[in-house]
């Protein structure tokens, strides 16, 4: 009986102690779950949540996808308009070495005229430097300098109280620099008799002629100024 | 002696489980429906205890087989996908309030009984 007793006592504390043991634990999970709601949501209202998300991340798909089209249309703008801009700016540099506006270099001709104060034509006059310049011009010079002036479509070579170019005096000797075929300009200039070099050299005149590679012809220094002239508008 | 021991199964019972690892919350729900059951068989167990005809062998058994039988219901209507564990609430609850009202009712009519009885002995003191 005695045993019995004790064997229930034992027991039913074991259950209690289990019973509790287990409310806790459950307590505790509910508590712990009930912080991250995710958890605590039935499946069904997971899986809707999930159909939801997954039309939005579709939805969301799609948007990107726009936008990336978008982002690749401004891309091939923005290259067509770096094209545009490079074409440009080939043009811009292009025209500004025809015009003279900047230091050049190439392999051309040096030429230098030289005052010979023994012969009665021997000095060098401003007609014989505008003569040269327009033999080189038609031998296809691209540029041309005297004594470092750069010969541009504007250039000047007068005779006042001694030669001008460019409105700046010159004197001898005439170092005339020229980039261009070197073939064409030289054969241009020393034509038997009739060429450049022949028909000035009769006169006593100090010509000499070398070719050079890597000449450097400075650019123009003056102002390229337009005040009358207007483009005529088209029709 | 008993209350002792329920007191202190009670007590270690309630500092472990707080101190219980947590489990998945997928399997927090067997273990809610097998709590039930076992506060079912509790209750059943006191009432049975109050009509004189307690036997520790039917409670232990049915406290562990309602918590385990609940459980494996569950798992099979989540196989199933009927909710079962619904059923299984609904009558372990119910039995629940059952036993309850008999427990109420024994302790309201001891307790009505002891009132007559004092009453009954007032009267008896002043008649003499």
């Amino acid at each position: 009986m005695k045993k019995g007793k004790k064997i229930m006592i034992v027991t039913i504390g074991l259950i209690c102690f289990l019973l509790t043991y287990v409310m806790c634990m459950q307590f505790k999970v509910i508590e712990e779950t009930n912080i991250t709601e995710i958890e605590n949501l039935r499946e069904t209202e997971l899986t809707e949540k999930l159909a939801t998300w997954k039309e939005k991340y579709e939805e969301t798909n799609i948007k990107l996808q726009e936008a990336k089209q978008k982002i690749e249309e401004y891309r091939q703008k923005r290259e067509s308009n770096q094209e545009t801009s490079d074409l440009l700016d080939n043009e811009l540099s292009q025209a500004r070495r025809i015009a003279g506006k900047d230091d050049v270099k190439g392999n051309g001709i040096i030429i230098t005229l030289k005052d010979n104060p023994d012969e009665v034509e021997g000095i060098i006059s401003q007609e014989d430097l505008v003569e040269l310049i327009n033999e080189l011009k038609l031998a296809g010079a691209e540029a041309i300098s005297i004594n470092d002036n750069r010969i541009v479509n504007m250039s000047d070579i007068v005779y006042t109280d001694c030669i001008m170019v460019n409105t700046k005096r010159v004197v001898s000797p005439y170092i005339i620099k020229v980039i261009g075929n070197q073939k064409y300009i030289e054969s241009a200039l020393t034509t038997k008799t009739v060429g450049y070099i022949d028909k000035h050299r009769s006169k006593g005149k100090d010509i000499t002629i070398e070719k050079q590679n890597n000449i450097r012809i400075l650019k123009y220094d003056g102002e390229l100024k337009l005040d009358y002239i207007k483009v005529k508008e088209e029709q | 002696m008993i209350f002792v021991a329920i007191l202190i199964g009670c007590i270690i019972g309630a500092i472990l489980g707080i101190n219980a690892p947590v489990i998945p919350y997928t399997y927090s729900g067997y273990l809610a429906i097998s709590i039930v059951a076992a506060l079912d068989s509790v209750f059943g167990g006191i009432t049975s205890v109050l009509n004189g005809k307690f036997d520790l062998k039917i409670f232990v058994s049915g406290f562990f087989g309602n918590a385990i039988l609940s459980i494996l219901l569950t798992y099979l209507g989540e196989r199933l996908n009927v909710d079962i564990y619904l059923a299984a609430i609904v009558v372990f609850v119910g039995r629940m309030f059952t036993n309850l009202g008999i427990i109420r009712r024994y302790y309201i009519d001891k307790w009505t009984d002891k009132l007559k009885e004092k009453s009954m002995n007032k009267e008896e003191t002043k008649k003499e």
